[in-house]
């Protein structure tokens, strides 16, 4: 049965062959959607590693370029704001805080690893209070750090199986540059402070000590305030801290509303996308359904001949539903021959999981759609009577 | 004739009235998708309030300075390199130095608002065409005093003073008090070079003004005579940046900024940081999605059309008979498509009026006022006429390839 059905499909492939192209595009936009999608999706669901909530940022932008004097402001600004009954922790920390748009990578090597591309942070010790961190290997910074030979350094799962494997890493000491090596001191499981919809990348913590030198100067404040304070604290704090540094630009912003704009980058896109997508697919399933019924149509001739000779209705209506999911298949053979380029090459660097769940579900739904385009014309060829269809003839 | 084959095809339209729908369905959606994404186009980089005369306004934002060892790194340029080596430009008309904006805070009754904030010179309200609602720009006088003035927008009016009265008011932003001389319908976010909430006085900056180095925080806007001067400008530019590369040779091996339209900007931005801007590649690479797009309504319609056609195969074979060389045929054919096409392009038009009001209303894009205007207009037109064209060539060759007798008999398989 089957194989008849793919000679019927195949002598008439020139006409056939319009509707072919038409599924094996739907198809490539399917896919490209869909793994879109789903990467950005399963990222989502994946841990963070801190909690955003109630934190804000500080950014500083002195006017005077008077490192020492500079320094000195800043000193009595972290003292100042601890102070407040409404702050618990606050902490600097490298302009790519949590949600930022900035980014600062570096370089490591260790043994066969050479040149892994790592996301660079550089944070006080209170950095775990405010974004709550959990260590589970090893310990967070500490004042014993104050003065060690090595650069302690604190690191996430995805650096330390990068980098070490399945090796034990606390304790490891390598390589910052030519004379300075560094020693990692714990491990979190997770860290991904970018977006909530983007990859964890490997990364790396490394202790800021404003005693160390006087001309020292970080411009970004993390601060975990207690739950529900609001703009009016905001204020006075604000007011308070330009009493001490005078013309400093400063400008607050809470952790939510930078998450909130981070993740607009990707939805916007994504929800674009999928109008596009759900309009393209719509569009082929009308132009499909009705191509279809003209079709389906011009065979009344054929059917009253076979319902003629004993063909059950039933018979009549499976075939013309498999005739299409050949057709279908067809076009799909050649989309996928396409697609699975994407999880064999690697492309994008995404995982083939991603790639092959698209795959599949694409797959599924063009079936589902060419399956429900001909249901309705082959109902109606199915109840035509043989009579009748004959008589037209 | 044109009228008879019209005539035809309107009776053709009702006759198969499920066809019609989906294809008139078709191109307008697909027509849609296209208009909006001019429009947007159009609202980034065409003529608009307050860069008018795009063909005469240049825009300096970026400076690139690469290394001996091959580092490089690029931003805005600094104002001591703006003040010294663009405004000293012989041949344009005007030169306006302004900073980027800047996010700053506000309070104002227990609420918090963020506002962006740029400074600017005299010159930028010369150069650039803003609409007034109220009031007037800084002076140059006032500028340079360094007075606390400052013009702010439609929507900052609002946020402070509601249905108040602004003029003569003060605005506290970021701890600093300004007196409010000017209010200007808001400027979309998408217009960088000329965007902000509020605008005061660059003097109050005045201790950027001696840092030396070429890269910083500043943009320049340029206004040319007219648009032939534009190349000359860029002449003049060009060897003002050569003679600085020699001057600096010691520690830098190359320098590159450049005088560009807007759209050269965003394409130098985006595709090369080259010597070219590669406009002629933006616009290949965005008529090939653009081509990418239409590709599978477009695979859609040829399949709907020929069995629309096929139905006529009779209707063919008599004029045939009668005589129709191929050639009128397939012409028939085509203008009935095209006809179709532009009818679906008109609901198209109401269909992306609609969307374009949801997107402004939404406010996705920060003060955006996305409209169809004639440019626009027109880019949708050659959309369709492309559209149909492509749509209808397939079908009627294939009819037009049928003979008199086969098409009288009802067509081939």
């Amino acid at each position: 049965m089957i194989r008849h059905l793919f000679k019927l499909i195949w002598n008439r492939k020139k006409s056939n062959f319009l509707l072919i192209t038409e599924i094996f595009f739907c198809f490539l936009v399917l896919f490209a959607v869909l793994s879109f999608i789903f990467y950005n999706v399963r990222n989502y669901t994946k841990p963070l590693g801190f909690k955003h909530e109630s934190v804000w940022l500080l950014t500083m932008r002195p006017s005077t370029d008077s490192a020492a004097l500079n320094h000195q402001n800043l000193e009595q600004v972290i003292q100042r704001v601890r102070a407040f009954d409404e702050v618990n922790h606050a902490s600097l920390t490298t302009s790519n805080a949590p949600f930022a748009f900035s980014r600062m990578n570096t370089f490591l090597s260790y043994s066969k690893v050479k040149e892994l591309v790592a996301d660079e942070y550089h944070v006080q010790q209170d950095f775990k209070d405010v974004m709550q961190l959990q260590v589970s290997q090893g310990r967070w910074f500490g004042p014993q750090d104050d003065a060690t030979h090595h650069v302690p350094i604190v690191i996430n799962g995805k650096l330390k199986q990068q980098l070490f494997g399945e090796e034990d890493a606390v304790g490891k000491v390598f390589p910052k540059n030519d004379t300075i090596n560094y020693q990692v001191v714990g491990v979190l499981d997770h860290y991904r402070a970018s977006s909530e919809f983007s990859a964890e990348e490997p990364a790396f913590f490394e202790r800021i000590n404003l005693s160390e030198s006087n001309t020292s100067f970080w411009s970004e404040l993390l601060i975990r305030v207690k739950p529900g304070t609001g703009v009016a604290f905001e204020e006075k704090m604000v007011r308070e801290i330009s009493g001490i540094s005078k013309d400093w630009t400063l400008e607050v912003s809470t952790l939510e509303k930078m998450r909130q704009s981070k993740s607009k980058l990707t939805l916007i896109p994504m929800i674009a996308l999928g109008l596009v997508c759900g309009f393209l697919i719509l569009n082929v399933a009308l132009g499909l359904f009705g191509v279809l019924w003209y079709n389906i149509s011009r065979r009344n001739g054929e059917i009253g001949l076979r319902r003629a000779l004993g063909a059950a209705s039933t018979q009549i209506y499976w075939q013309f539903i498999g005739e299409v999911l050949v057709l279908a298949t067809f076009g799909l053979l050649l989309g996928v021959f396409f697609a699975v380029q994407f999880p064999l090459l690697q492309v994008f660097q995404v995982e083939s999981e991603v790639y092959f769940t698209a795959l599949l579900c694409a797959v599924g739904i063009i079936y589902l759609l060419t399956a429900l385009c001909a249901f309705y014309p082959s109902r109606q060829a199915a109840a035509i009577l043989p009579a009748t269809a004959l008589h037209e003839e | 004739m044109l009228k008879n084959y019209i005539k035809v095809a309107w009776k053709v339209l009702l006759r198969r009235r499920f066809f019609t729908f989906i294809s008139l369905f078709g191109i307008s959606f697909t027509l849609m998708v296209l208009v909006v994404a001019s429009s947007l186009f159009d609202h980034t980089f065409g003529p608009q309030m307050p860069e008018r005369d795009t063909d005469r306004l240049l825009f300096v934002n970026q400076m690139r300075e690469f290394s001996e060892e091959g580092y490089s790194s690029s931003g805005p340029p600094s104002y001591y390199f703006l003040d010294r080596h663009v405004r000293t430009l012989k041949s344009p008309e005007e030169v306006s130095i302004n900073s980027v904006f800047y996010q700053v805070n506000s309070y104002v009754n227990n609420r918090k608002l963020a506002i962006d904030i740029k400074y600017t010179d005299r010159e930028f309200w010369d150069i650039l065409e803003f609409n007034f609602l109220q009031g007037r720009a800084f002076s140059r006088q006032e500028v340079e005093s360094a007075s606390r003035v400052a013009v702010i927008n439609e929507n900052t009016r609002k946020q402070y003073f509601g249905t108040g009265e602004a003029i003569g008011q003060y605005i506290e932003v970021d701890q600093v008090k300004y007196k409010v001389v000017g209010v200007v319908e808001n400027v979309p976010v998408l217009r960088v070079q000329s965007y902000a909430d509020v605008w005061v006085p660059i003097t109050l900056k005045s201790q950027d003004f001696n840092k030396p180095g070429l890269r910083g925080s500043y943009f320049a806007t340029i206004k040319a005579k007219n648009s032939g001067d534009v190349p000359k400008i860029k002449a003049e530019y060009a060897a003002m940046m050569q003679e600085l590369e020699r001057q600096h040779s010691k520690d830098r091996s190359q320098l590159y900024s450049f005088p560009d339209t807007f759209l050269e900007s965003i394409a130098r931005t985006f595709l090369n940081n080259g010597k070219e801007p590669g406009v002629g590649l933006l616009y290949v690479l965005l008529g090939g999605l653009a081509f990418l797009f239409m590709l599978l309504p477009t695979i859609n319609l040829v399949n709907i059309n020929i069995s629309r056609i096929m139905e006529r195969s009779s209707e063919i074979g008599v004029r045939k008979a009668f005589g129709a060389t191929s050639s009128t045929i397939i012409g028939q054919f085509l203008i009935e498509n095209i006809f179709l096409t532009l009818l679906g392009g008109l609901l198209g038009f109401a269909l992306s009026a609609a969307v374009l009001w949801l997107i402004n209303d939404s406010g996705i894009i920060i003060y955006a006022n996305l409209g169809l205007n004639l440019r626009v207009f027109a880019m949708g037109l050659v959309l369709c006429l492309v559209f149909g064209l492509i749509s209808g060539v397939l079908p009627a060759y294939r009819m037009s390839r049928l003979h008199a007798v086969e098409a009288l008999k009802g067509g081939s398989k």
